[in-house]
């Protein structure tokens, strides 16, 4: 949010038609393949309320009838991360992307992709199980004594709840692994925990080793994060950082697992 | 018109066709890549710093020191000419180098040993990524990705450059020249001349191959050690990050500027006048050798 | 671990609550949901969790006010031991909350931060930034997957719930479809815990997700479930106004002192900074000045309503008021706020620290669903209380037990044994209006409170002896069978051709959602509702007349949507019908043909039953023993436009 008024959007064309031009894909193993839709859009619009239109009436702009696009949505707005994709080349959530800015004259297009780092389910929908599977990798809990009433967490200062405020709004999109050139498709779950982890993961470590009860976990967060894919894997494209929806610091997250991941290897190495 | 009407085959390890609980941990018969993982990575790390980026700026300061020795040499005793001072302050570097010849074989074999540990490695570790600078032009990404190249195309030009001066691989140097630690900066000028006479084409595709190799090498070495500093979590709010990128930015420039210095000095320098001074300067081998070439 | 299973269907707050709840208690679990769990609906909860506090309870504030305040703030519609019983353990959920890691806000002194809410004169919100939702089911998700890694809980997830399994007059399984592969499968338990939220698409465009349709509760409720007070109806007062959905504005903007105002004069063309003080109409707190900006949810948005839609006053003489938030620090709105006015900024492109938003009220929340049972606690006085002197001293402590016997295998069952109804699906906390904040309280509490009675049930009574898993597949196959063959009807003859309007499921989930929001939101009719009940019909038949575009096996999700609309029509049903037996206003329910509350009569629960396609409403009493009922006005006094602009004041501003 910038800190000074606000600077006014560039004025869109009312009652303009859009193009957009959409990959699909029938399943997981068929070809992708391209079509483009023509979407009148009134003022206010996003990619989604574009996409129901679609879905509505799914008529190509050759005038095909064709099945309705498929795409993954949820909260429409920028909490949940299900609408994430790939918008005119740049990974995004959907419901967020508004038209206005993107086709803002009569005949603009816009393409959408599904991301490409994860395996495609149908069309616009991508399985990121991937990504939940890491957080589990990562052990990105606070190993509580059970759910009794046993009293209040630990204090927190407020600049510390701040600090972890941020990196724990991480939905879980997976906008920094799709920009990361380190991060890659992996349908084979087997090569799952020896490819890069990412830095979805490794944030969440940062946040859970930082919490008083949830350092409990870290020498095994840091097992996971010093090994193969770990963090070690991060080229330092910083891609991360610029895409991330919820400006989560996620190259000062990498820098700090590798600090710890540096004083943990030393650690094990005199200590055992 | 396409219409799905059977679901699709799945491949057989496709990742939902299995079920896993339990979050997996390494498996223990992995191989020395995974069992040393984290070893090897900062031990790569580390040698692109120490030895081979320590070496580099010794290496750029020796020959650069053909253009600054002028202003660091007080004793012209030997030399009548100002511009030659800057080559007899080269000529004592390299003289100095060359008589620690244990230490020097020790220095190279390690060298060596840690050039080829980088580099193979650096081409393992290339291999996991993969480019997206077209989609997302971020300085960054542009930064990871010429970290790449310069990766490639300096090991090259490292190839080339020991090969054609040290081993001798004269059939690679336009005009033939044979490189000699005693005539250092002579023959180093007629090889990026492209021979003893005028400046030659081939000379300054030499050169060019030279100021490229020396910018992809110093860019290399100053962006790693930037990234090295995150890696090992020296530099870690972005602040920090910022600041010393700055600091790598100036040591590289620096380095540049040694480096852009060095060639351009030989380029333009007098073969024959150099020789003079190093005939001059020189040891009765070299005299020798030289007395003999007549 | 016994060799007893129980399905959770959703993986909201209230879903994970009680899978946490059951599997570490070493039961193992079965956890549906049609999205990954952490992109469940209870991630857009902005405001924050109410629990009483030591800083409030040392302001003279209790439990037991929170109760009251509760009861009160829903017109007294809800049976009041339930909710006893969830405002006296709130602050043990709030610890553990806060043990789990949830980054509540922080006083300089490393407390957890309070803020004002709706309904209540005392700082009693917890609060982590404004995506308090978000924290609270991240730091729940997390608990699940450590039991997930454990193999003590299994996640299904784009597994969409079709149907209960009953079998010896119990609930003994589900059968449900993977959204990806289509595969229609049933699965055995020995209890199944519905958590499946709202269902706001019923109303077209409203604040909640895409996939808060109601579908599951109401495929329930065709099942034999029974559903309680379908027609409350939750109006939020503050959205944003969008093309896809209505954007939620917390009732934090107006807790941290956002004003609500219109200009005096109608369709004032000036911008709201060149509009002086005198000028601008704050209606709220001239009318409610005890209260100001924080009414209660529904008096916010009849107020709202009332200025735009019959008095032409809306900014611009469109539907829409101002909320203002200018005449604080920005940096301290960055603090408090940032999440919410980062939402607003990215969706209408104006920053709300230096623009007053623009809002109108939307369909936000069902306090209806599922109709469940409960024990009574031990707390019963011979008489109820009058109304709760706001400070004074509670009569009772908060000792466990007292609103609801704790582990009582009733608590939260549905009429159907074995069938559990928690969190917004569970009609029991919230009465006719529910307050804000206590949302994500009833569902945590539902979780762990009733998980408890969950377990005793699959000990205690019929699963102990005759588990799911020895059940005869007999009543398995048979749903199976009933849901494949409803299926084949929709794929049949599915083909890209079938585009005519009056058969698209799209175009009747439209139509759906344009005529229960302008029949049965905030001001309801006879005349209205019973044309609506016609507009239903009409829709109905047009749906068992309707063709898909896509008849593919695989991720069809014009066809899972194209399901949804049909049970939606059966819910849209009952709320309209709800809504038209209900002669009187109370709560979030407002006729405008019998404008006063009626407690004779309508101080009861509406039941909504379904058999054989039709759906009947009754009304059943209520248990009030503990608070006597009284006018719900929060202070109202009267206002207009063109009063003489007293000095605008907001008790919340302050």
């Amino acid at each position: 949010m910038t800190a000074t008024a606000q600077t006014p959007r560039r004025t869109a064309t009312p009652d303009r038609t859009v193009t957009f031009r959409i990959k699909r894909c029938d399943g997981p193993g068929k070809p992708s393949y391209w079509q483009d839709f023509r979407v009148k859009v009134p003022k206010n619009s996003n990619v989604i309320s574009c996409l129901q239109q679609i879905a509505a009436e799914p008529v190509t702009a050759g005038g095909e009838r064709v099945t309705p696009v498929v795409w993954d949505s949820g909260c429409l707005e920028e909490v949940c991360g299900a609408c994430t994709m790939v918008i005119n080349g740049k990974v995004r959530q959907s419901c967020s992307c508004l038209i206005d800015d993107y086709a803002p004259a009569d005949g603009d297009v816009i393409t959408l992709e599904p991301m490409s780092k994860f395996p495609v389910v149908r069309d616009l929908w991508v399985d990121r199980s991937r990504l939940f599977h890491n957080l589990a990798r990562i052990k990105a809990w606070v190993p509580i004594d059970g759910t009794y009433d046993l009293g209040a967490g630990p204090k927190e200062t407020p600049a510390s709840q701040a600090t972890h405020y941020v990196l724990s709004t991480c939905m879980s999109c997976g906008c920094c692994l799709e920009a990361c050139p380190q991060f890659n498709l992996e349908e084979d779950r087997d090569q799952w925990d020896s490819s890069f982890i990412g830095a979805h993961a490794i944030s969440q470590a940062r946040l859970f080793n930082a919490h008083p009860t949830g350092s409990e976990l870290k020498p095994d967060r840091l097992d996971v994060l010093m090994g193969e894919g770990g963090v070690n894997d991060c080229g330092n494209a910083q891609n991360c950082v610029q895409v991330c929806p919820k400006h989560i610091p996620l190259t000062e997250s990498i820098a700090s697992i590798g600090r710890q991941v540096t004083l943990h290897a030393i650690s094990k190495f005199f200590r055992g | 018109m396409r219409l799905v009407t059977v679901a699709p085959a799945l491949p057989a390890n496709f990742y939902w066709n299995r079920t896993v609980t339990q979050a997996e941990t390494s498996a223990p018969n992995a191989g020395f890549m995974a069992r040393h993982y984290f070893l090897l990575r900062r031990l790569h790390s580390l040698s692109g710093i120490v030895p081979i980026g320590l070496f580099l700026i010794n290496h750029l300061l020796t020959n650069s020191s053909a253009a600054w020795g002028i202003l660091a040499s007080r004793e012209s005793e030997h030399s009548g000419s100002w511009a030659m001072r800057g080559f007899e302050y080269f000529w004592k570097e390299v003289r100095w180098i060359n008589t620690q010849v244990p230490n020097l074989i020790l220095i190279e074999v390690a060298l060596w040993g840690a050039i080829a540990f980088h580099s193979i490695l650096g081409f393992y570790y290339a291999a996991t990524g993969s480019v997206n600078t077209d989609r997302y032009a971020y300085q960054g990404n542009w930064r990871y990705r010429l970290q790449r190249i310069s990766g490639y195309l300096g090991i090259l030009f490292i190839f080339y450059h020991v090969a054609t001066l040290r081993w001798g691989w004269t059939f690679l140097v336009p005009g033939g020249t044979q490189w000699s630690q005693d005539f250092a900066a002579s023959t180093l000028a007629m090889v990026l001349r492209g021979g003893s006479s005028g400046i030659t084409f081939a000379g300054l595709a030499v050169s060019l191959a030279y100021f490229l190799g020396v910018t992809l090498l110093v860019f290399h070495f100053a962006n790693g050690l930037w990234t090295a500093a995150i890696t090992w979590g020296i530099t870690i709010s972005a602040n920090s990050q910022r600041r010393f990128g700055y600091a790598c930015f100036g040591l590289g420039a620096a380095m540049m500027l040694m480096g852009w210095i060095s060639i351009f000095t030989f380029l333009v320098a007098d073969p024959a006048k150099v020789r003079e001074v190093e005939t001059r300067l020189g040891s009765p081998r070299a005299v020798a050798v030289q007395a003999g070439d007549k | 671990m016994s060799q007893h299973r129980v399905i959770v269907v959703g993986g909201g707050l209230a879903g994970l609550a009680a899978a946490v709840r059951i599997a570490e208690a070493g039961t193992h679990v079965d956890l549906f949901s049609l999205v990954p769990v952490k992109r469940s609906h209870s991630v857009c909860a902005q405001g924050g969790i109410n629990a009483c506090n030591e800083v409030a309870r040392q302001q003279g504030y209790s439990e037991y006010e929170h109760f009251d305040e509760t009861i009160y703030g829903g017109d007294f519609l809800a049976d009041q031991h339930p909710v006893l019983e969830m405002a006296n353990w709130a602050p043990r959920i709030i610890d553990l909350l806060d043990r789990m890691g949830v980054p509540f806000n922080r006083t300089g002194e490393g407390n957890r931060d309070l803020r004002l809410f709706g309904g209540s004169l005392f700082k009693r919100t917890h609060f982590a930034g404004a995506t308090t939702g978000q924290q609270l089911i991240y730091a729940l998700d997390e608990q699940v997957r450590r039991y997930e890694s454990e193999g003590k809980v299994f996640k299904h997830e784009f597994q969409e719930f079709l149907w209960p399994v009953m079998e010896q007059g119990r609930c003994v399984g589900i059968v449900a479809q993977d959204m990806r592969t289509m595969h229609i499968r049933a699965f055995r338990a020995d209890a199944v815990i519905m958590a499946t939220g709202g269902c706001g698409l019923v109303f077209g465009k409203s604040t909640n997700s895409i996939i808060c349709t109601g579908a599951a509760a109401a495929r329930c409720f065709r099942a034999g479930a029974w559903y309680g007070n379908p027609e409350m109806i939750q109006v939020h007062p503050t959205a944003i106004p969008g093309a896809d959905k209505l954007r939620l504005m917390s009732e934090s903007a107006r807790g941290e002192g956002g004003r609500v105002w219109v200009p005096r004069k109608a369709k004032d063309p000036r911008a709201p900074k060149d509009i002086p003080e005198s000028e601008r109409w704050y209606f709220l707190e001239e009318k409610y000045p005890a209260y100001g900006n924080i009414v209660p949810r529904d008096i916010a948005t009849r107020e709202i309503f009332d200025v735009c839609v019959n008095q032409g006053m809306g900014v611009y003489g469109e539907n829409q008021v101002y909320l203002d938030l200018t005449h604080k620090d920005p940096e301290y709105l960055t603090r408090k706020l940032g999440g919410i006015l980062e939402i607003y900024e990215k969706f209408v492109g104006e920053d709300p620290r230096f623009t007053p938003m623009k809002i109108f009220p939307a369909v936000h929340y069902s306090m209806g669903g599922l109709w469940t049972t409960y024990t009574k606690g031990s707390y019963n006085p011979q008489t109820a209380l009058t109304k709760h002197k706001s400070g004074s001293p509670a009569p009772i402590d908060a000792k466990v037990g007292q609103g609801m016997q704790l582990g009582a295998v009733n608590n939260s069952m549905t009429n159907i044994p074995g069938l559990y109804a928690f969190g917004e699906v569970n009609f029991a906390y919230h009465g006719a209006n529910r307050l804000g904040a206590n949302a994500l309280l009833s569902c945590i509490f539902d979780g762990l409170f009733c998980g408890v009675s969950v377990l005793n049930f699959i000990r205690n009574e019929a699963p102990g002896k005759n588990p799911a898993v020895d059940l005869p597949a007999g009543a398995y196959d048979a749903v199976v069978q009933q849901e494949t063959a409803k299926m084949k009807h929709l794929l049949d003859g599915a083909k890209p051709a079938n585009q005519d309007a009056s058969t698209n499921p799209y175009m009747i989930g439209k139509e759906l959602g344009e005529e229960m929001t302008a029949a049965c939101t905030v001001v309801r009719t006879e005349a209205r509702l019973k044309q609506c009940l016609g507009k239903l019909a009409e829709l109905k038949d047009r749906y068992s007349r309707l063709r898909l575009a896509d008849g593919a096996s695989w991720t069809n999700q014009s066809f899972g949507y194209a399901r949804s609309v049909g049970d939606m029509l059966v819910l849209a049903e009952a709320i309209a019908l709800g809504a038209l037996e209900r002669r009187e206003s109370r709560g979030a329910h407002y006729r405008s043909d019998h404008t006063g509350r009626d407690d004779g009569n309508f101080m009861k629960t509406t039941l909504a039953r379904h058999a054989n396609g039709v759906t009947a409403v009754e009304f059943v009493p209520i248990d009030a023993s503990l608070i006597l009922p009284t006018a719900r006005t929060y202070g109202k006094k009267d206002s207009s436009p063109n009063a003489a602009a007293a000095p605008a004041m907001a008790s919340a501003a302050s």
